[in-house]
């Protein structure tokens, strides 16, 4: 009973997984080329229908969903990196470094991200590794924050000093007692970037400012919202719903999915 | 009992009286305006089209109907033929033009407008070249000398007289001599009076960051009368919900609701056939491959333009003729060389070559869609496309400087005049100068026949004979294909017949929104 939430969550996700994967697999049409005639109602041929060239939406949410995660896990695991070690450094070495990392983590937390998102995105150009290291370089502050936090609340503890007097060496005591108490914490802070990023993704690629023809739900949303009169024709329907009901639902589970893990960590 | 009633029935009566005005169409004209038809235009703005000022707006069509409006050339088009604009007559006798201008015309600050300013823009124009440059810059400047005959009358003098030296002379703009003889670099000039000007609007407003604007009517205007008081271009997030919610005046018909709007008795219509085209760029010394014949002509039998029209245009518009001219129009040469959809024909042609291009391209809906229809297609012969977007502006400065192997650009106004366009793409003395989309023709490649005839055909004055040549110029450029014509598009612009109905257009331009004769009292 204890972990029944978890349960649910674990099992919906890996359920969608499961079904964005049939739709990059075993799905027959392309989330590329077009399969159908433009703007199909969905049918059974098209399950959700078609775009106005004519490409099948299932197809291109699926492909959008692998690529919405992949950069959600690479952002992930750049903020779980950087946020780790940097958050821990800063926590455990103390003095000049916690002041030099913790002037970095409060100018990170502070800036208005979506605008310098946006300028960033418009100078380096439209390449994903580009959304990649945007989202990651915003990402990393309340990560590292969090593990100054916490490395400085167990570097008091009577066992680490006990283990530093005994002449544990700094590996010795990060890698045998700090480690095992914060990578739970890191990994959940982690799992959270990931649905924040694919949030982020999204709002840089309807802006225009990811890869113009790559499959993602903000570049459909965009596209469909920029269809002349499209609220005044039936295409809104399946069109414009169904990439942002995906990205409702994706980012809801990975958030409750986050929170429920941290509530376990904590009891 | 009875006065409680009458009471409510009072109340009753104020509501309906209340709610029917709250309810009224928002966008009927009052009656406040007195002298002017209405109180304000309304149009779709959120796109920066630069200052309106001769050296400081943005290239493209809107960007130039804007400084339209507030500076003033000598003449201007209506549907059928030149008309009076700052000039009230005009005579040509061999290379000699003679323009009179109005009585008592003022620029925006009060100050006279003479031939002086006339005289002085012409000087002016020739040291730096404005961005809608119709005299031509350095050795191709057509002004030869001028002579001021009095305060209203100037005679000026060209280099050649050509078919187009009338329109050429009436159509740059005057520019204030008490200004702009202190200006010595125009292009960076942002003074308090960098937009007084001799136009019918003045600029009272503009934010380039939201693309806003606003025209007031300027009543030192001798020739006719404004039909607004206020012009406005505001930003709108969806130009068809905004144009139902009263929030704009004109907008373009979406092809998908034009039964709706058409069978609406209230709605008025302008149409623009084959008005907008798309067409695709190769920047040959970054390509030299494509200087092979075959393999251009690979690209165009791969390319499924028939499904641009039907998917990107909704079926609003016609394949592009290869010879560039759209269909349906004047000079339009229906013996030019096709290339109907022949994927196989095109990998013959390829003989197993492989490339790999990057396209540049506009973040425009239609031009991505355009793309990514373009970068299927040519997957399928084995060239290799990345595309790259930018907005408009960025794209079209990106192109004027070279920076691209393969560009898609889009632009409106193919429809009715080729003579304004065929030589600045295809001759290779004009071509890429001036920064307007009209003017992108293919760098690093060259063709002495089609330049030799582009150049002649402007000193030709017999009309049929010009036109056989125009001809002949679509032949040899369906032949040769130095750029690759995609699709023409047909457009609706819609408005409400109640509230204004000048919308207009000129014999040489379908936007009716961009043509200033909109504006004024018919």
């Amino acid at each position: 009973m204890k972990y029944r939430k978890i349960t649910i969550l674990v099992v919906c996700f890996i359920s969608l997984c499961c079904i964005f994967l049939y739709g990059v697999t075993f799905y027959k049409y392309s989330s590329v080329l077009p399969s159908g005639s433009a703007l199909e109602k969905p049918n059974l041929l098209h399950i959700l229908g078609t775009d106005d060239l004519g490409v099948d939406i299932f197809a291109q949410i699926s492909r959008s969903f692998f690529h919405s995660m992949f950069i959600g896990l690479s952002c992930a695991f750049i903020t779980f990196i950087l946020g780790g070690v940097l958050g821990i450094s800063a926590g455990f070495v103390g003095g000049k470094v916690d002041i030099l990392i913790s002037f970095f983590i409060n100018i990170a937390l502070s800036i208005p991200q979506l605008p310098v998102m946006i300028v960033l995105g418009a100078f380096l150009g439209q390449r994903t590794s580009n959304v990649i290291l945007i989202i990651s370089a915003f990402s990393w502050g309340s990560i590292a924050k969090i593990m100054r936090a916490k490395t400085i609340s167990i570097c008091d503890k009577p066992f680490i000093k006990l283990a530093k007097s005994y002449g544990g060496t700094n590996f010795y005591i990060i890698y045998n007692h700090l480690l095992r108490q914060l990578l739970p914490l890191l990994s959940v802070n982690a799992i959270a970037v990931i649905g924040s990023a694919i949030i982020q993704e999204s709002s840089l690629a309807y802006l225009g400012l990811s890869d113009p023809l790559a499959r993602s739900w903000g570049l459909m949303i965009s596209k469909a919202t920029r269809f002349n009169g499209i609220f005044f024709t039936e295409f809104w329907k399946w069109w414009l719903m169904s990439p942002l009901v995906s990205l409702v639902i994706c980012t809801v589970l990975l958030r409750l999915l986050s929170k429920e893990l941290q509530q376990i960590l904590q009891n | 009992m009875k006065n409680i009633k009458r009471f409510f029935s009072l109340m009753l009566v104020m509501c309906i009286l209340i709610t029917s005005v709250a309810c009224g169409n928002t966008t009927e004209p009052t009656k406040q305006t007195g002298t002017y038809k209405v109180p304000t235009l309304k149009l779709e703005g959120g796109t920066d089209f630069g200052t309106p000022n001769p050296y400081l707006h943005a290239s493209r069509g809107p960007g130039n109907a804007k400084m339209n409006l507030v500076f003033a050339s000598m003449l201007e088009k209506n549907a059928e033929k030149d008309v009076q604009w700052l000039a009230k007559e005009w005579s040509f006798k061999d290379n000699e033009y003679t323009f009179t201008l109005f009585e008592n015309l003022k620029f925006h600050d009060g100050k006279p407008l003479t031939t002086e300013d006339v005289a002085f823009s012409i000087d002016y124009y020739k040291n730096y070249p404005p961005i809608s440059n119709s005299l031509g810059s350095g050795d191709k400047f057509i002004v030869d000398k001028y002579e001021i005959v009095d305060k209203q009358t100037i005679k000026i003098y060209v280099n050649n007289v050509n078919a187009n030296t009338l329109n050429s002379l009436g159509s740059f703009v005057i520019i204030p001599k008490h200004i702009w003889e202190k200006v010595t670099d125009p292009y960076k000039y942002k003074g308090e009076d960098y937009l007084v000007g001799s136009g019918a609007y003045k600029c009272t407003q503009y934010d380039g960051a939201t693309g806003s604007y606003e025209f007031t009517a300027f009543d030192g205007w001798v020739n006719g009368k404004q039909a607004a008081e206020r012009i406005l271009f505001v930003p709108v997030s969806d130009s068809i919900l905004a144009f139902e919610n009263g929030e704009i005046d004109i907008t373009k018909m979406p092809p998908d609701l034009k039964d709706k709007y058409m069978s609406d008795e209230n709605i008025g219509y302008i149409e623009k056939t084959n008005d907008m085209g798309y067409k695709m760029l190769i920047n040959y010394e970054k390509c030299p491959g494509f200087l092979d014949i075959n393999l251009r002509k690979a690209i165009y039998y791969a390319l499924d333009r028939q499904s641009v029209v039907d998917k990107v245009f909704r079926k609003m518009g016609s394949v592009g003729s290869a010879g560039y001219v759209p269909q349906d129009t004047l000079f339009y040469n229906p013996d030019v060389t096709k290339y109907e959809y022949n994927p196989q024909k095109a990998k013959e042609l390829m003989k197993d070559k492989k490339y790999s291009v990057t396209i540049l391209t506009s973040d425009s809906a239609k031009d991505l869609n355009i793309a990514e229809i373009v970068k299927n297609n040519l997957a399928e012969i084995n060239i290799d496309v990345k595309v790259v977007s930018y907005d408009s502006a960025t794209r079209d400065s990106m192109v004027n400087k070279g920076e691209y192997e393969f560009a898609i650009v889009g632009n409106g106004g193919w429809g009715n005049n080729p003579p304004n366009y065929m030589r600045t793409i295809f001759s290779d003395v004009a071509k890429n100068k001036g920064g307007n989309p009209h003017n992108m023709g293919a760098i690093g490649y060259k063709n002495d026949e089609i330049t030799d005839l582009c150049e002649k055909q402007v000193f030709e004055t017999d009309f049929e004979k010009r036109k056989q040549m125009f001809k002949n110029i679509q032949k040899l450029v369906s032949d040769e294909i130095p750029l690759f014509v995609i699709a023409n598009e047909s457009s609706y612009s819609m408005y409400r017949i109640n509230y204004f109905d000048g919308w207009t257009k000129t014999y040489a331009y379908s936007q009716a929104e961009q043509n200033r004769l909109s504006f004024m009292e018919k």
